[in-house]
């Protein structure tokens, strides 16, 4: 390939990464706490919150669905399996009965004709709303009312968080970072070492904890426990690039288990810190690891008054696409035919559809679209947490079938994705079906086809530890 | 009255043809549903017919009925035929006042009790001081004649219906002959006034077949209101075509376009006068340029205005469609203001779980 | 009182009032609830209103989404057209119309209103075939059956009084305003709001899109 081929892996490839994964999900199903709230106070709490989380916009969407049965179309686990259960418009009955009991205009008749919500109804609800719904907001597009189930299915997800009846891996992870501010163990001090390891073994600089710089740069913990060569690249990348940025040890998470579970309070608790970082040394960008939901947890935040910070927040790709439009990324060509799978989070739901494809671009790749792309790109099958679910293994390759039908017929022999997420289920994935397709991390590819002079100049002596 | 004995005699004294007589029956025999093979039958058994006693009694009308009848421009075989019967008491038509009047129709009772047919036209009030004959109230009138009638036709939309007495608010709550009376076969024949041949019809039949014509379900003779005028309209293809008189001067009234939007009540009103005409088929209203009016059907007069097509909704309209939307509007947005105080509090609760 | 005096009075006349406070109640029931707020800067490119062109866009699905939905964006599209065209191009429509509003306009010749109210039925029966016929696509509920019923009885009664079908005309008439009356009492319950909704469903959907920079 390019010039940096030569180097010498410092880190587990990403199959590896991967089937080291698959054993630590299985380890968080015995980790998940048991619910201690008593029946009665866990339909409350799930009812409460719907009504809480209800303003006109929900209303509106639950009182529009016809059944016209178009949604069938868009949503990969129906198309997959073909069960009627896994049609969207089903994923929000639940919450619509609710609605019309207790804050619909005509809750009074329905609070007589329709029968009160029952632990057993949230608990049937839990399959619905985690197992069979990435909330890739697909069949948004496609309903003539244009209701946005995607939502509805979130302020589910709250409910069933407050009726304690997120799914066991959820559960487990979002517990850890609740209490101890990590995910999978990614601690400030795990943190420390991945950026030790990375000096040492690459020689590649990470700054930590500046006091002051431009761009402030996130991590995940997929990168830091397991993939530490999602984070030497976006290093490599940043000093390329040869922007003024730095980690900081007390905001470094993207991963945010408060919106993947639909905990709405972790999900705030878990920005807070990071926002905090970011004004304190005066960042004026803030960088999202490739980590598909933490770009809604972040720059989408509806609780986060972002248009008044100082800073803006941007994905990984975007933060490449930019510079790769300005000119700045020097790139060495990409062989063979790619083709760029959007995550629903930074895509459909996220609008950042230019930049990656303008990184490739910059590396002078023959890109080519899938059948349905950008914001009609189907779902991998394994987003907003599904892929932790050891229940949904079905759903997720049944509807993976579909995702490697539409990279087949582009004809693409290289899948960049742009999201640890999808990345994670690309890859199990390509394992099963044994595919033959190649699955590339945006970032990781950017990396390996940089041309940096310096380095051509100064390969061995490594940068001094002081940034 | 005629002395003749036989309607055949009646028609030769009077000299009418045979042809114009046979004519007669096959008209009414094709406007009775009777088959052809009928006719000379009919015809033979009308010739012989004796003199049917007859009592007429008039109540709250404006003997219009009476008059379609027997003003005629030519005396026709119609009127003819009511000649022929031996009406005993008409008080419109009778010679004989006073009491010489009510002693024919008491004698006519006696001598013919449960033989005389009984034809009534108008409204009958059951405030009874509201119209009286004779010191005596109609409704006693007619419950007395009734007793002894073999069958009673109830003449014109009031004796039919109630007609226009009976209209809102009917100061004199009047009824017609069949609310009143339950245990006689009658036979309504309705129009504001009826068409004549119905009327003679409905004799002819009755003296020829012995029995009443076959009814529909408001006690008409079907023969002649099975038919909706609509379907008979010569105006109906105008109709089809969708052209329509907007108003009674523009140019679709002066081309005879259809009257629908003129508030023609043809489509709801059974009766043979599209076809059989009146003035011995000169003309009928709608072709004069006058919507139906809808008179031969049930309360005609309260069914809205007469220039309200039929499609129109009959009730009043803005005040209580504003007051739906003012209720609305109040119970619309008090209970999404509710919802919100119900959210406030859902929130509060689940803080305090926290 | 008859039956059509009963159906074109009082009957027509209630359905209209709830057909007015039920949809104004359940519109407002819904629209003056709270309005959440998305604080998150949005993305420059696109503004927010052009969010607003959803409610048109999504008049007809994208591209992606055509073999899938043709029977019945095509059979919808039908009968919404031939639907509306019989309920203001007849005469006698036009003409209960003018008698609530006082507006009128020139009406179609009895073939075509036959025509097209014939074609109205034809795509409205597709549509139930296929939502019979494909239970796991449509999960239907009883709501979808009742409207089916409500929109399809004013249709068949409406032709059958046109040709003198089954009984008498004003009877026919009648029962078709009858008809008319349970669509009307019925509309503001059921999904036949989606008439309203639709506006404001898109809308939504639309802005909150755009918001991220995304046309859909």
């Amino acid at each position: 390939m390019s010039t940096v081929t030569a180097e010498t892996r410092v880190f587990p490839t990403f199959e590896q990464v991967c089937q080291g994964f698959a054993g630590q999900i299985t380890q968080l199903r015995e980790m998940a706490p048991e619910p201690t709230l008593s029946d009665s106070v866990r339909v409350r709490r799930a009812i409460d919150t719907l009504i809480a989380e209800t303003n006109a916009d929900e209303a509106v969407w639950l009182e529009s669905c016809i059944r016209c049965g178009q949604c069938t179309n868009a949503c990969h686990y129906f198309q997959a399996t073909g069960d009627s259960k896994y049609a969207p418009m089903r994923k929000m009955n639940l919450y619509r009965k609710v609605y019309q009991r207790e804050i619909g205009p005509f809750r009074w008749w329905y609070k007589l004709v329709t029968s009160e919500v029952k632990l057993k109804d949230l608990e049937d609800l839990q399959e619905l709303v985690y197992d069979s719904c990435s909330e890739c907001g697909r069949c948004a597009m496609v309903c003539p009312m244009g209701i946005d189930t995607a939502s509805l299915v979130h302020h589910q997800r709250s409910a069933l968080v407050a009726a304690e009846l997120v799914p066991p891996e959820l559960n487990a992870l979002r517990m850890e970072q609740k209490h101890r501010g990590t995910v999978f163990g990614a601690s400030e001090d795990v943190l420390r070492k991945m950026i030790d390891t990375i000096r040492e073994k690459a020689g590649v600089d990470i700054p930590l904890d500046k006091p002051h710089a431009e761009v402030m740069v996130l991590s995940s913990a997929v990168d830091l426990v397991g993939n530490g060569n999602g984070l030497l690249a976006t290093a490599k990348v940043m000093n390329h690039l040869g922007v003024d940025w730095t980690v900081c040890s007390d905001g470094f998470e993207s991963a945010n288990f408060g919106l993947l579970s639909g905990d709405m309070s972790l999900w705030k608790h878990q920005v807070d810190p990071i926002v905090a970082a970011a004004e304190r040394i005066g960042a004026k960008t803030l960088v999202i690891a490739e980590c598909g939901h933490a770009y809604p947890a972040l720059r989408w935040n509806p609780m986060l008054k972002s248009g008044e910070l100082p800073f803006e927040m941007i994905y990984m790709s975007e933060f490449m696409g930019r510079h790769a439009k300005a000119g700045r990324l020097r790139l060495s060509p990409l062989k063979g035919k790619v083709t760029f799978h959007d995550p629903c989070k930074t895509g459909r739901r996220g609008g950042a559809f230019d930049e990656p494809r303008a990184v490739l671009n910059a590396m002078g790749s023959d890109l080519v679209e899938m059948p349905a792309n950008k914001e009609f790109n189907w779902c991998c099958g394994g987003g907003a947490g599904i892929f932790l679910l050891e229940r949904a293994t079905y759903l997720r390759d049944e509807s993976f079938k579909i995702k490697m039908q539409q990279v087949n017929s582009s004809g693409a022999d290289t899948v960049v994705v742009s999201c640890a997420s999808c990345r994670l289920n690309f890859e199990a994935g390509r394992q099963k079906n044994n595919w033959d397709k190649r699955v590339e991390s945006l970032v990781e590819l950017v990396a390996d086809h940089l041309i940096d002079e310096k380095k051509v100049g100064s390969v061995t002596p490594i940068q001094g530890a002081a940034a | 009255m005629a002395t003749a004995t036989t309607l055949g005699e009646l028609l030769r004294s009077q000299g009418i043809s045979r042809r114009a007589f046979l004519k007669f029956c096959s008209a009414t025999a094709s406007m009775m549903a009777i088959p052809a093979g009928m006719v000379p039958a009919m015809a033979e058994a009308l010739e012989q017919a004796k003199r049917q006693s007859v009592i007429w009694m008039s109540f709250q009308e404006c003997t219009g009925c009476t008059e379609a009848l027997l003003r005629s421009h030519a005396p026709s075989i119609e009127s003819l035929m009511f000649d022929f019967i031996s009406l005993d008491y008409h008080h419109t038509l009778q010679a004989a006042s006073g009491e010489a009047a009510e002693r024919a129709r008491e004698e006519a009772m006696h001598a013919n009790a449960g033989d005389y047919l009984l034809l009534v036209d108008g409204s009958i009030p059951t405030i009874k001081a509201c119209s009286t004959i004779a010191g005596i109230s109609n409704l006693d009138m007619l419950l007395e004649t009734a007793s002894g009638a073999s069958a009673i036709l109830a003449i014109g939309t009031c004796a039919a219906y109630g007609g226009l007495p009976k209209a809102a608010p009917n100061p004199t709550q009047a009824m017609s002959v069949e609310e009143l009376i339950t245990d006689k076969p009658i036979v309504n024949i309705p129009g504001c006034p009826p068409l004549p041949l119905a009327i003679t019809g409905v004799i002819a039949h009755y003296l020829t077949m012995g029995a009443l014509p076959e009814l529909d379900h408001l006690g008409r003779p079907l023969s002649f209101f099975g038919e909706n005028i609509h379907d008979r309209c010569y105006r109906r293809p105008f109709y089809d075509r969708g052209l329509f008189a907007e108003t009674f001067d523009d140019e679709g009234a002066r081309k005879g376009w259809c009257l629908y939007k003129l508030g023609c009540k043809a489509p709801e009103t059974y009766n043979a006068c599209a076809h059989v005409k009146w003035n011995q088929g000169v003309s009928f209203p709608i072709q004069s340029g006058h919507g139906c009016i809808g008179c031969s059907e049930p309360n005609f007069w309260d069914k809205g205005g007469i220039y309200d097509s039929v499609p129109m909704g009959q009730f009043g309209t803005g005040p209580k469609i504003g007051v739906a939307a003012t209720v609305g509007v109040a119970v619309g947005a008090g209970a999404a203001v509710l919802a919100r105080g119900k959210k406030h509090k859902s929130e509060a609760e689940l803080h305090s779980d926290d | 009182m008859t039956l059509l005096d009963f159906a074109r009075g009082p009957a027509i006349h209630w359905s209209l009032i709830i057909l007015i406070t039920g949809t104004i109640w359940r519109l407002l029931g819904v629209l003056v609830l709270t309005r959440g707020a998305d604080l998150s800067r949005p993305r420059d490119a696109f503004g927010n209103f052009k969010g607003y062109r959803t409610v048109f866009s999504r008049a007809w699905p994208s591209g992606e989404f055509t073999t899938a939905t043709r029977y019945q964006t095509a059979m919808a599209y039908v009968f919404h057209i031939a639907t509306l065209v019989v309920v203001i191009g007849i005469v006698p429509h036009i003409e209960f119309i003018t008698s609530l509003t006082g507006a009128s306009w020139p009406g179609l010749p009895n073939a075509a209103g036959v025509a097209v109210g014939i074609i109205a039925l034809a795509s409205l029966l597709a549509l139930i075939i296929r939502r019979v016929s494909k239970p796991a696509i449509y999960c239907s509920t009883w709501g979808d059956y009742f409207a089916w019923i409500v929109i399809a009885m004013p249709l068949v009664t409406g032709l059958m009084a046109f040709a003198h079908l089954g009984p008498r005309y004003e009877t026919m008439l009648a029962i078709h305003i009858l008809s008319v009356a349970l669509l009307f009492a019925w509309f503001p319950f059921g999904k036949l709001m989606h008439a309203f909704w639709f506006v404001f469903s898109r809308a939504q959907s639309g802005v909150a899109y755009a918001h991220k920079g995304v046309r859909i």
